[in-house]
Order: structure tokens, then sequence, then C-alpha cells
């Protein structure tokens, strides 16, 4: 059970969410979702106008535009849960409920990160929440994170794994390797692919011979889904199905999650390789614009409501800003800690 | 006739000449089609020649070098981009059980031909997965050729001579020199012998062996001490595989002190290959300890610069290590 207050009544739910969602119990759970959607877009919003300002080197990887894939596949985890992110997943952290002064002071490498200034902005983990902090190389965290899964399991736990990754991945050797090995231990883990249609500059149609990259999962004896990436709750309810299927022991899921970046691959690309035409179509589909109709039609949504939610959630945002402008730079003595297990 | 051109203008002139030549010459590598790749090294190459000579590949750094093997077996003559060298991972198989061996072990029934330009370094902000060197970890494969230059005449020179070279060459650039390193660079054909360093400043009192970005650093670093009265030699390797001992030896026997500067780590580094080929062949000549000035021997660059400035070489650590060598 998560410790966070504002959690508690949606992970409730969520273990039972699919009765709970049938028997119209699912409004806290659909707000939750909501919350955590704006949440997410806000953050990631802020990163890149932080970055755009300066106020922190290296890159940041965006997000926006993928939220629904991230959050529904990640909002209903437990706390002892797992999450091996990659560069694109800065806001999984926050969704499994890292605190946002450390998500921020991450981004700008300052001592009150988790790794104290050493991975990149976006490369996040939080080992109290079970990210890991992720390398940078491709397929490298969903092979690790398909280790961490088999140690679970071995453990005889019933916690799962959720891997992070893009349609670019899929083309690496170590996605496969690791992905063999899951089916054959019917490992506990489930394979978010978020199938964005780009990997950096290279369309699908040169990474991939595929239409729908659910069809991998054939090749290593489990199911895989290609989902509407951009429909919270079609990922949501997908997800949880996987997760109860991955506790029970049930094995892997490969769930291909259909979205889009709306920006560049990072904040250095114009992203002058995509039309015009193909942006635009997909911003016409933004997943907090899609959920808000829904939310609305239902009347758990009203002008009043949503202009709380984001003041509440701008001020959060401004507090952890300013927490991490605060915050001091690690100091050069610390160059060489943590190369070693302390004795 | 020779124009004022950065290092990364010069490599995408090579690798256009050489395929306008030459219509065996191809590249492949991640986004170095439309986008003209990450730092733009490939810009204009995809309008010119066309998807099928200038291929953007899924992204798998091992299939990349395997493919790009395999083709050079039947006569091509790939270039192979690797964007990071952080992300050379992936093709350590097929770089170093297949590249380094295939001609050794067909004895030398079959062979390959194939260039590696592998964007590397650190200094930038890039933090662990986008600063590393790496280019030592192949300097322990025979079989393999790595080449690394420091300015854009040589970026030039090095990069068709590794193209036309029958043996796989492995061309590293720094990426804080892509638009710093400006030169004259003939519009013509030239080519950089590989193997063979050059000497970029005379000097009595010691000698400095360097590569890369380093280069310049300690050049800098050589001018900074003549207010000590010392006179620095300074010498470029350009190749790291197979090094130029005689260049070395000769300017050591000459100055009698020797430092050695590079960026990667600084365990197994080319330094101590350096430092023990001094030991063996001149020890007689030496008037002091071989001295090393590298990166330390920490992962890699952190991010938080604070962490990154301690880990990178600069030119005061230069001038420091060149001011003990000088109290010998
Ligand atoms: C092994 C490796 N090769 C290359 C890179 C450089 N790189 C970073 S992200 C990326 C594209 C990833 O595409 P995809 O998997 O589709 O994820 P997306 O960025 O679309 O979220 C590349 C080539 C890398 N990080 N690791
Ligand atoms: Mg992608």
């Amino acid at each position: 059970m998560a410790s966070k207050s504002g959690r508690a009544v949606a992970e409730l739910e969520t273990e039972k969410s699919d009765n709970g969602r049938k028997n119209g119990n699912g409004r806290e759970l659909m707000l939750g979702l909501y919350k955590m959607l704006v949440k997410c877009r806000m953050c990631d919003e802020k990163a890149r106008i932080l970055f755009r300002q300066g106020k922190y080197a290296g890159n940041f990887y965006s997000g926006v535009g993928q939220e629904a894939a991230e959050v529904g596949a990640a909002y209903s985890l437990r706390e002892d849960d797992w999450i091996a992110p990659s560069h694109r997943d800065w806001t999984s952290n926050i969704i499994k409920g890292a605190p946002l002064n450390l998500c921020f002071a991450q981004l700008f490498g300052k001592a009150t990160s988790p790794d104290r200034g050493k991975s990149t902005p976006a490369h996040m983990g939080y080992p109290p929440i079970h990210t890991i902090t992720p390398a940078s190389s491709i397929a490298g965290q969903l092979a690790v994170g398909t280790g961490v899964a088999f140690g679970l399991k071995k453990l005889g736990r019933d916690t799962v794994v959720v891997s992070f990754f893009g349609d670019g991945a899929t083309s690496l050797g170590g996605f496969h390797e690791a992905l063999n090995f899951a089916g054959v231990h019917k490992l506990p883990i489930i394979y978010v692919c978020q199938n964005n249609l780009w990997a950096e500059s290279v369309p699908l149609r040169l990474q991939t011979a595929l239409k729908d990259l659910a069809d991998r999962a054939k090749a290593y004896g489990f199911p895989g889904i290609s989902l509407d990436g951009n429909d919270v709750m079609a990922v949501y309810d997908a997800s949880t199905k996987a997760i109860a299927r991955a506790r029970a022991g049930e094995g892997p899921t490969f769930l291909e999650c259909k979205t889009y970046r709306w920006y560049g691959h990072s904040e250095i690309d114009p992203a002058k390789y995509r039309m015009k035409e193909e942006v635009e179509a997909w911003k016409k589909r933004d997943p907090l614009v899609l959920f808000e109709k829904v939310l609305r039609d239902k009347k758990l949504l009203t002008d009043e409501s949503k202009d709380k939610i984001a003041k509440e959630t701008t001020q959060e945002i401004n507090e952890a800003v300013e927490f991490a402008e605060q915050s001091p730079y690690p100091d050069a003595s610390e160059l060489a800690d943590h190369i070693w297990a302390q004795e | 006739m020779a124009r004022n051109i950065t290092m990364i203008e010069a490599i995408t002139e090579a690798m256009a000449q050489e395929m306008e030549r030459d219509d065996r010459v191809f590249v492949m590598g991640e986004d170095i089609g439309l986008s003209g790749g990450v730092f733009k090294a490939t810009a204009g190459l995809y309008e010119k020649f066309g998807e099928e000579r200038v291929l953007d590949t899924p992204l798998a750094e091992g299939n990349i070098i395997a493919s790009a093997i395999g083709a050079s077996m039947v006569g091509l003559r790939p270039i192979a981009e690797i964007q990071f060298a952080d992300f050379i991972t992936p093709a350590m198989e097929s770089l170093v059980q297949q590249a380094s061996k295939i001609r050794y072990r067909s004895a030398g029934g079959y062979g390959c031909s194939l260039t590696v330009r592998i964007c590397c370094g650190g200094g930038t902000g890039g933090g662990l997965y986008h600063s590393q060197e790496n280019a030592s970890w192949f300097v322990h494969e025979p079989g393999l050729k790595v080449v690394m230059p420091s300015t854009a005449y040589d970026a030039k020179g090095l990069l068709l001579a590794a193209i036309r070279d029958p043996n796989p060459v492995l061309y590293f650039e720094h990426k804080k020199l892509y638009r710093t390193a400006k030169g004259d660079v003939p519009d013509g054909d030239y080519t950089v012998p590989i193997g063979k360093a050059e000497i970029r400043r005379q000097g009595r009192d010691m000698t400095i062996v360097t590569y890369g970005y380093m280069t310049g650093l300690c050049l800098e670093a050589a001018e900074q001490i003549t207010k000590n009265g010392v006179d620095a030699e300074v010498i470029d390797l350009r190749t790291l595989s197979p090094l130029d001992k005689d260049t070395v030896l000769e300017s050591v026997r000459k100055t009698s002190k020797c430092l050695v500067v590079h960026e990667d780590k600084r365990t197994l580094g080319i330094g101590g290959e350096i430092s023990a080929i001094i030991a063996e062949e001149a020890f007689d000549d030496l008037d002091g300890p071989i001295i090393r000035i590298t990166g330390p021997d920490i992962p890699a660059i952190p991010f938080a610069p604070p962490l990154e400035h301690a880990w990178m070489v600069n030119t005061e650590k230069i001038v420091a290590g060149m001011e003990k060598l000088a109290a010998y």
C-alpha cells in the first residue's frame, strides 16, 4: 500500500480495479489518473522551459504526448513493485511516488538528487521506490529489469516489474535476449513499448517490417497486445490485467502503446524530419484532452475543478523548482564516491 | 585550393568526395540519413546520394558493424557511424570477434575493409553516457586500426586513408573539436598516413605525447610553461594503433623527459603503454620519471558541472605535470 495519502484511495481500487469500474466506483480512480496525467504533463513542460532557460545543461527527452501510456501502465503499481525506465521516462518516477523536489534536483544535477548529480537530467531512478537509475544505452534497463523480475520470482514474491522503452529499443539484441528469457521462466514483468513511430529521426518503416510491434511477443511465447496509447483507460485496463497475470505467476505481457511524442527527440532536436501534418494530427489526439472529455461527460470534472488541479500542481512544481535551484551542486571531492561498495 | 573550414566540415567533405570517386563507398548508421546525423557529420549526403547509399539503420550497433563487415567481404567499402562511443558496446562482438579476427582466422582468405566513425569525448556536459572516449578498448585488439584527428586537415586526410585502407579502421572524432578545430583544408584529394605521428611543436626540454582534443590543451600548456624557461615538444599521435613508436622514442632520446596526456581513463590507457615502451627502449636516455596526466579511474564523466570539471584533464593539470617533470 502506498504511503502517500493522496494515492491511497486510488490504490485500494486498483487492486480490484475491474470490479470497481464495472460497479461504477471508479470515480476516485479516474480523477486520480487525470491528476497524474496533468502532473506529468506540467512537470515535463516545466523541464523543457528550464532547459531552454539554460538552468541546466545536458539534455532532456520530453514525453509530452505519451503521458497516457506512462500513467496508464504505472499508476496501479504497488510500492514494492519496480520500474525499469528509459530516457523518456523521467515522469515514471513521479507516477511511482518520487517527491517532486528530487525530480527537479535531478534535472539540475544537484547534490540533493537521488544520484547526487552523477547521471544525466532525464535518466532518473530512485531506489526507495524501486525505479532503476537508467544507463542511456537503449534496452539496457529493459534487460536488467528482466533480471530483477527473475530475482523477484526466485524470492517467491508477488512483486512485478514494469519496463518502459520505445520502438527503437526492440531492434537491439539485448531486447530479444531479455524477452526470450522472460518467456522461458514466466517472469513477472510487463514490457511497455511506447511506439511513438520514431526513434530519433528513424521512422518505423526502417526499424521493423512489422505493422504491430506487439507481434514480437509471439516469438517469445507470451501475449502481446497493441493498444491506443493515448487512451489512458485502455492502457490502465490492459496493464492491470497484465500486472495481475504477472503476480499470479503466469508470466510476462508485451503491451504496445501506439502514441506520439509532440516535440523533438530531445531539446536540441528541431525534428525537421517529421511532417507537420503528422504532428498536428497527433496533437489533436492529445491524451489529456481525450480523457478530460470522458471525465466531463461523466460529470467528474468542471472548469473549476480543472483549474484547481492546475493551480495546485503549478504550486507544487514551483516549490520543487525552488528547492532544486537552492540546492548546492555536489562538491568535487565526491567525484570518486560510490565506485565501490562501502565496507 | 585550401579553405579555412571546421573539422566536421572536413569529415563531411571527405565522405562526399570519396562516395563521388568510388561507388563502392556507402554510409550507414543511426540518424545519419535525412537528419544528417546528431552532429550533422553526414549533412547533405542523403540528398546527394539517396537512401541506397546513406542508410538509416535500426537501433542496433552490433548489426550496424556486422552488416558493414559482411558488405565489405563482398568488396564494398562501408563507413559505419556509431553515434556515441558510449554506445559502441552492443558492437563489441562484431568488432573484437569478427572485424579484428576474420583475416587472421581465415589465413588471409577473407578480410574486411571498413571504416567506423565514432563520436567521442567529454567536457560538453553530456554526462556519464555521452562523454566516454573508449578508444583504448580497441587498441588492445590487434587487427583493428585506431585513429583520432586533432585538426581539420588531419580529419579529412585520415578519413580518406581509413576508407581506402584494406583493414578495419576505427576513426574517433572528439565532439568538442567538431566546430572548434578550424584550419586550412585542401579541397582536393589527399591522405594522411595511418600509423604516423606528427610533431606539433618542436622543443628541447621535454616531450609531451598526446592526441585528439588534448593536443590543443598541451600546446597551450607548452606556451604557458615557456615563462619557466621550459621548451616542450608536443607529439600528436594521430594513430593509436599501430603506434608510431619511432617518433616518440626519437623525441624522448632528444629531450630525456616525457609526459603523456590523455583524456581517457588512466589504468591500461595509452599512457601506460607508451610509458612501458619508453622504459623498455629508451631507459638510458631518461632524466626523470615518465609522468601521466589522464582522466581518473572513475567509471565515466559525471553530469554535475563541478564533477565534470574535476574529471576532465585541463591546461592547469597539464602545466602542473610539466612543472613536476621540469624539476628533474
Ligand atoms: C545503444 C544505444 N544506441 C544509440 C543511442 C542513442 N539514442 C538515444 S535514444 C535513441 C532512439 C530511441 O528510440 P526509441 O527506442 O523509439 O525511443 P524514443 O526515443 O522514441 O522514446 C537513440 C538512437 C543510445 N542511447 N543507446
Ligand atoms: Mg520511438
